[in-house]
């Protein structure tokens, strides 16, 4: 399936976010990731939302379907290869400093805190793929906990 | 000025007449300022749900007037809120504009599960097109006026506005003002333009000229931008024939020559053999569903499909659109009758084609109507809306329930005026019929109305004989029985191999139920009593009930199974009980 990612501006009032999560849901998609955060203009917020389809079509609707709310002022897809599409892990690892220096250069992380000799929690960002591999590098095993932000995303 | 004031008078602001609605706890104090103001005529109904169809009746019946008026529904919250739920989400499904006020209970015991406490929002959200709660008495105002902007604008729908208790006792700030005369609602991305693009116009025009066999729809959309006149007048200069949705009925004459009466999964054969051939639709106002559509995969295969819609999100929906015209129908129409290309064609192959559809079912349902009785000598609905027809010459307003008469009324009333058949069509609400016959008296007092239920919808709001008797609203009440659900029967009969579960019905002595309301009633068992009856129903000043004791047995046809496509139309009606038809999972 594909993945698409769907920004929309809406007004900043509340029960927005449950009339797009609603629509979501009643369209039957289970949502991927769905950011939110404020634009540059006060009271106007900005959503990203990340789901699985194929079919053009579909998506055309959903896009419509958000649109005719009164709220959204306006909807559209971003592909990838015409925006960015970014995410940030905070990670709680069991690993020592000398595997976590060899993965420096290639991926985009920092490290927030070093609990003890082996104990690490750091900050990586970049793709939602990147992060993929960079946690498949590190080794899965390893993580104690994350958290992501899910994608947001911005037109080049 | 508090916040039930503000409320008051935002709505007198709003040109509303009648407040249709049911008190309790949470919204006392509305009711309280409604009676000590006495600008409004209240009407209330014995069920909340009978307010918010009485609210559709005055929004459906009057926004062909000179005076469009939005009907506007109160009631308590909790139960009382959730029992207009039913009359929202007919209102959402059939875009009519309507402003329901809820109670809520007081600001500082929600969500803490209080007593007559429920989620007014969160229910109401998805059921229609806009909600508001409101936590201030400054907001009521500005609320009211943005809620029945949104309601109005565009593709119309219902509204939810959910005011806490001490939200509408509480007093504003001293230095609050509202100006209404300069309000602008701020809504930067709700906004649609009526205009249709001149390119897709000229687009249209070219396919339209091209086409050898073009259909117009005529939906929804027709009626609501009150477009009925130009559509005729557009048909008649290029020469196409046109047919109807559910909703797109009473938009022009039913027997204009140009007509073939309404299409889908009831409508005619010559409509829908019409759009299996055609080879242009040119739809108005119209969004596809699934009951007008059948199969999407086999609708209309041949067909290019110029489709004139308000609403963005209905293009492409359905069915592939090969012209999208985003606009209001009236303004779209106003601009093709301008475009100096458009030609008239004679389509004249075209047309002998329509006659022979035509002829297919014409003989069978004339002999049935003439008939007038089943086998079992009981009579026939589609003999009775015929006669019916005959006597009002069409001219009267029909408020339909809906099921198996429904479709008899929608097709064999011959309608001649203008928005005068106001159906429960997308979300197809039993019982919605005396209720939304109500309002549409009350927005159309000149006209007769005549209430058309089956034994089934008309128990389901049964009530509301209490708020015809106590408001003396003079409706002509058609009670249709045949001891069944005549629709989930006639599906029995064919897909279920005529086993009738849960269908068949024992109902009242509804004599002494009209008795018991002081309506007249009287029941018709013979053909020759049907004319006399509807007569004495003509002179009789008030509301009356005529109970026709009707064939069970009774279907309306051609009919396209659910999920079936055209092809597999069924046109005469099967000889033994059992018949199987392929594909049909028989799901309603």
């Amino acid at each position: 399936m594909k993945r698409r990612a769907i920004l929309a501006f809406m007004l900043d009032r509340p029960g927005v976010l449950n009339k797009v999560s609603m629509l979501i849901r009643k369209k039957m998609y289970n949502v991927d990731t769905l950011t939110v955060c404020s634009s540059r203009v006060e009271g106007i917020s900005r959503m990203t939302i990340t789901l699985q389809e194929d079919d053009e079509r579909k998506v055309d609707q959903v896009i419509r379907q958000l649109e005719r709310f009164t709220e959204v002022i306006s909807v559209k897809e971003l592909d990838t290869d015409h925006s960015y599409w970014r995410e940030v892990a905070i990670v709680k690892l069991e690993v020592d400093a000398a595997h976590l220096e060899t993965f420096h250069g290639r991926y985009n992380f920092e490290i927030l805190d070093q609990k003890s000799e082996d104990l690490h929690i750091l900050q990586v960002a970049g793709s939602t793929r990147q992060i993929d591999t960079f946690l498949d590098e590190v080794g899965r095993e390893f993580i104690i906990e994350i958290a992501r932000t899910g994608v947001t995303a911005l037109e080049k | 000025m508090t916040g039930k004031k503000l409320m008051m008078r935002a709505l007198k602001e709003k040109g509303v007449k009648y407040i249709f609605g049911y008190t309790g706890g949470a919204i006392m104090p509305i009711f309280d300022e409604m009676d000590k103001v006495g600008d409004f005529h209240f009407v209330m109904s014995r069920h909340e749900q009978g307010a918010a169809f009485m609210a559709q009746g005055i929004s459906r019946a009057s926004l062909s007037t000179d005076n469009p008026q939005i009907g506007v529904c109160l009631s308590t919250s909790g139960p009382g809120a959730m029992n207009l739920a039913t009359g929202i989400a007919d209102a959402h499904m059939d875009s009519v504009p309507i402003v329901a006020i809820t109670g809520q209970v007081t600001t500082g015991v929600i969500a803490t599960d209080a007593f007559q406490e429920s989620d007014v929002i969160g229910v109401m959200m998805p059921i229609c097109k806009q909600t508001y709660m409101l936590l201030a008495a400054e907001e009521v105002e500005v609320t009211v006026h943005e809620a029945f902007y949104v309601a109005t604008t565009g593709r119309g729908g219902p509204i939810v506005i959910d005011i806490p208790k001490d939200v509408q006792n509480q007093a504003v700030n001293p230095k609050y003002s509202f100006d209404a005369a300069s309000y602008k609602p701020f809504l930067p991305g709700y906004f649609y333009n009526p205009t249709p693009e001149r390119k897709a116009v000229d687009k249209a025009v070219k396919l339209i000229n091209k086409s050898e066999r073009p259909l117009i729809f005529c939906g929804h959309g027709v009626i609501s931008s009150n477009a009925g006149e130009l559509l005729r007048e557009f048909a008649e200069k290029i020469n196409v024939p046109i047919t109807f949705t559910l909703h797109g009925l009473s938009a022009l004459p039913t027997d204009h020559p140009l007509s073939l009466g309404m299409m889908g999964m009831h409508g005619t054969v010559e409509a829908n053999k019409a759009i299996m051939e055609a080879d242009l639709l040119i739809s108005f106002g119209m969004r596809f569903d699934d009951r007008v559509t059948g199969k999407l995969e086999e609708y209309a295969a041949n067909a290019d499909v110029i489709h004139v819609e308000i609403d963005h999100s209905e293009i492409d929906k359905n069915v592939k659109a090969t012209v999208p015209i985003l606009g209001d129908v009236y303004r779209t129409l106003h601009v093709l009758l301008g475009n100096p290309m458009l030609i008239k064609k004679p389509r004249k192959k075209w047309f002998e084609k329509i006659i022979k559809f035509r002829k297919k079912m014409e003989n069978d349902l004339k002999n049935e109507i003439k008939k007038g009785v089943g086998d079992d000598g009981k009579l026939l609905m589609k003999s009775i809306i015929s006669k019916l027809s005959k006597l009002t010459k069409g001219k009267d307003l029909i408020v339909p329930d809906v099921g198996l008469h429904q479709m008899m009324a929608a097709r064999f009333y011959n309608f001649q005026t203008m928005n005068s058949w106001f159906a429960s069509g997308g979300a197809g609400t039993m019982g919605a019929s005396l209720p939304m016959s109500v309002g549409v008296k009350l927005a159309r007092p000149a006209e007769r109305v005549w209430s058309i239920c089956g034994d089934g919808g008309f128990q389901m709001n049964i009530q509301e004989l209490g708020t015809i008797m106590e408001q003396q609203v003079d409706i002509k009440i058609l009670l249709f029985n045949n001891g069944y659900l005549g629709m989930v029967r006639q599906w029995q009969t064919l897909f279920f191999d005529g086993r009738y579960a849960g269908t068949p019905m024992q109902s009242p002595d509804f004599g002494q139920i009209s008795q018991a309301y002081g309506i007249p009633y009287r029941k018709i068992e013979k053909l020759e009593e049907v004319t006399p009856a509807l007569q004495q129903a003509i002179d009789h000043q008030g509301a009356i009930i005529l109970e026709f004791i009707c064939d069970p047995s009774e279907v309306i046809l051609p009919m396209i199974p659910a999920e079936g496509g055209f092809g597999d139309m069924i046109v005469k009606r099967p000889v033994k009980k059992k018949t199987t038809i392929k594909d049909s999972k028989g799901e309603q």
